[in-house]
């Protein structure tokens, strides 16, 4: 323990730990913040002016029109919705929302707006894909709205993943599972999980960047001669050494995740937390959690990727001789996920996205997006989901780089 | 107590860093002579067990060191050649630090600590950041971490380089005052530095032991071989030019005092000299003089 302690002060000492831990915390509250600039609200007011709210105050105006459809998102509320919606087109002879008249959006069709998110996607053709307009949906349809959807989720693992049965049978019993009828608090949108994404990122940077020298700083200035030559100096400083980076790392992770949650959600307000997944993004989303629970969910395995990563660092950093050759092969692989999502095609970019530790809180191709995407890695007649994968893979990797680390430290020796 | 290097040799791909070097180091302070690039801190790491040597063993009471482990690392203090420490450390941080992986009780590393700051004297600069300090500063700081563990083998690589006369003086006294009872192996090419506290020298040049002993033993195998004279002020660069001259002194008349080494003296005027471990040194590697013949 009271090397454990001396190893922490050590590595707290430095004044790049402390920059570094000082703008990971600001980013965690700018980033939080910075959804709240992009949302953005129009609408005249009774002198004919037109009004544009931009901020926090968009957010209370859209969260005041659109109150009426708080609550639990019942089949006979979405019917009730699109009868509402396409009686209003029809009376002004337009067959899209932005061909009305000015204002009669916002008077008319902003209040039932978070009713509407997912129909079109429901209702999209089994066989293109392709979803029809608003006014193409018979109302009566949606009295069995579970079925529909459940119906376009088959359909769309048929057409995307039509080799893999496993996966699409798997895909309808989640799918069974996830509690409905979903519920929508309106006022949030999905670009507070892709700042929490960043934000995860972020972190994880400044992690790696924090646990790159280790070892290899101690090889490179030869204090590790010394060190290695005292009783406790081997397995054992080892150990204490990978511990205290995982401790800082994932103390600075979960600190961080805390503060963006709480200042994300008190400025978008804590009801909008209830809101179900699948009325933020797409209607068939597998995962049975609202935003709130996302947040947690994402948090959590961005901790996980952030362990793993920092682990995979310290097993880097245990075989490199500079500081500087550890620090650029981690900078390496915390980007791979984001490089190999956008470069790499198919099974073998998700196989590879999975397992690579940083995958969880990446750019691009995160367990964010894993969760509200429909893929499945195949493996005989298995089919496993493509956010259990990432996170399994962490659970693993978090302890074998770990041990990997301490061995090749104990081992290493000038030859 | 012993410390048996049994046959130990080191290769670096193509070159024999050291050559199936055998030593008994017995309790006393060792000296380890010989040039740079002679393979005395290959020797040392492998001493310290932070290098495998390729061929044969180090045995501590006749245990190898690599059985031993933690208790052999218990008993030992190691200065390398570059003392590596990290930038943040502050002098004491970095001995509490070292002292807590030596295993020293809490209660009793203050103690130690203040008292070793003490002795290299450093304790007015124990709260400053070891890369604020100069280069004998810092090289005091790593002695004071070597013997924290109040070690039974001791094994200092260049520990002088960069100390000032003065401090030259007060790391040989430290050195004298802990070396008994306790195996202490010094590796320099700085010859007076261990010439009179180590009992025992060993020499090796080219990876290979060359000759070990006392300093009297050693000496010996310079005996007829130092000679002195006093020649004319202007004739010094001729002399120069034909001897390995060790040491020159300016008379008051003029004239200039000179030691060399010869196989045999150059000129009626040149008297035998008692020999000196540095005659030695300088006898064996010609290369840290210009050697020339008479």
């Amino acid at each position: 323990m009271r090397i454990f302690r001396l190893e922490l002060k050590r590595v707290l000492k430095s004044r790049l730990t402390w920059i570094l831990l000082a703008l990971a915390l600001i980013f965690s509250v700018l980033l939080a913040y910075l959804p709240t600039t992009y949302c953005y609200s129009s609408y005249t007011d009774e002198a004919g002016n037109k009004v544009s709210l931009t901020g926090l105050a968009s957010i209370a105006y859209e969260k005041e029109q659109q109150a009426g459809a708080s609550g639990v998102v019942t089949p006979e509320r979405v019917r009730e919705a699109v009868e509402r919606y396409q009686a209003c087109l029809t009376a002004y002879g337009v067959t899209e929302s932005y061909d009305l008249p000015e204002g009669v959006y916002e008077k008319e069709i902003l209040p039932i707006a978070p009713l509407l998110h997912g129909v079109k996607e429901a209702f999209a053709d089994p066989k293109t894909g392709m979803a029809p307009a608003i006014m193409e949906i018979d109302p009566e349809q949606i009295d069995d709205y579970d079925s529909v959807c459940e119906a376009r989720i088959a359909s769309l693992m048929a057409m995307e993943q039509p080799d893999s049965p496993a996966a699409q049978r798997r895909v309808v019993e989640m799918y069974r599972q996830v509690e409905k009828p979903f519920e929508v608090y309106p006022g949030m949108s999905s670009t507070i999980t892709d700042y929490q994404n960043i934000m995860g990122f972020l972190v994880l940077l400044f992690c790696v960047v924090i646990a790159a020298p280790v070892f290899s700083a101690d090889y490179q200035s030869g204090a590790d001669d010394i060190l290695r030559c005292t009783r406790h100096g081997r397995a054992r400083l080892g150990a204490v050494k990978v511990l205290a980076a995982l401790f800082i790392s994932g103390t600075a992770f979960i600190f961080c995740a805390v503060v963006f949650i709480l200042a994300a959600d008190s400025l978008f307000g804590w009801e909008c937390t209830r809101t179900s997944i699948q009325m933020l993004y797409s209607i068939v989303t597998l995962a049975d959690m609202n935003i709130g629970e996302l947040q947690c969910f994402f948090a959590a395995a961005g901790l996980l990727s952030v362990l793993a990563s920092v682990s995979f660092t310290l097993f880097l950093s245990s075989k490199c001789k500079s500081a500087a050759a550890s620090l650029a092969s981690s900078l390496v692989f915390c980007i791979a996920p984001a490089v190999i999502s956008m470069t790499v095609p198919g099974a073998l970019s998700a196989w590879l996205c999975s397992i690579l530790p940083a995958s969880g809180t990446s750019i691009q191709a995160s367990v964010l997006y894993a969760i509200t995407d429909f893929q499945f890695l195949s493996l005989g007649g298995l089919a496993v989901w493509t956010p259990y994968a990432m996170m399994g893979a962490c659970v693993v990797e978090i302890p074998l780089f770990a041990f990997l680390a301490v061995r090749s430290y104990c081992k290493h020796t000038a030859n | 107590m012993e410390l048996l290097i049994d046959h130990v040799s080191k290769q670096f791909k193509d070159k024999t860093a050291v050559d199936n070097i055998s030593l008994e180091l017995t309790p006393g302070v060792w000296g380890l002579l010989g040039a740079n690039g002679a393979g005395k801190t290959t020797l040392m790491r492998m001493i310290a067990g932070i290098m495998r040597p390729t061929s044969g063993r180090v045995m501590y009471d006749g245990v190898p060191i690599q059985t031993l482990g933690e208790r052999y690392r218990d008993v030992f203090g190691y200065l390398p050649q570059e003392f590596g420490f990290h930038q943040e450390f502050t002098v004491r941080d970095y001995l509490a630090y070292v002292a807590t992986l030596k295993g020293l009780p809490e209660r009793q590393t203050r103690r130690r600590i203040r008292d070793l700051l003490e002795r290299v004297s450093l304790l007015d600069v124990s709260g400053k950041k070891i890369s604020r300090l100069s280069g004998g500063m810092r090289r005091r700081v790593g002695i004071a971490q070597a013997l924290l563990n109040d070690p039974e083998v001791l094994i200092l690589d260049e520990p002088t380089g960069g100390l000032d006369p003065g401090e030259r003086v007060r790391f040989r006294n430290l050195l004298s005052e802990f070396a008994h009872d306790r195996i202490v192996l010094i590796s320099t090419h700085i010859v007076p530095d261990v010439e009179y506290i180590a009992a025992c020298h060993a020499i090796i040049k080219g990876g290979r032991l060359l000759a070990t002993g006392t300093t009297e033993e050693l000496v010996k195998l310079v005996e007829g071989k130092v000679w002195s004279c006093t020649i004319p002020a202007e004739a010094v660069p001729e002399y120069e030019s034909k001897l390995q001259i060790i040491s020159l002194r300016n008379e008051n008349d003029g004239s200039v005092s000179i030691r060399y080494l010869a196989e045999r003296p150059c000129g009626a005027h040149s008297a035998a000299a008692a020999p000196r471990l540095e005659d030695l040194y300088l006898w064996l590697f010609p290369e840290s003089s210009e050697r020339r013949y008479c």
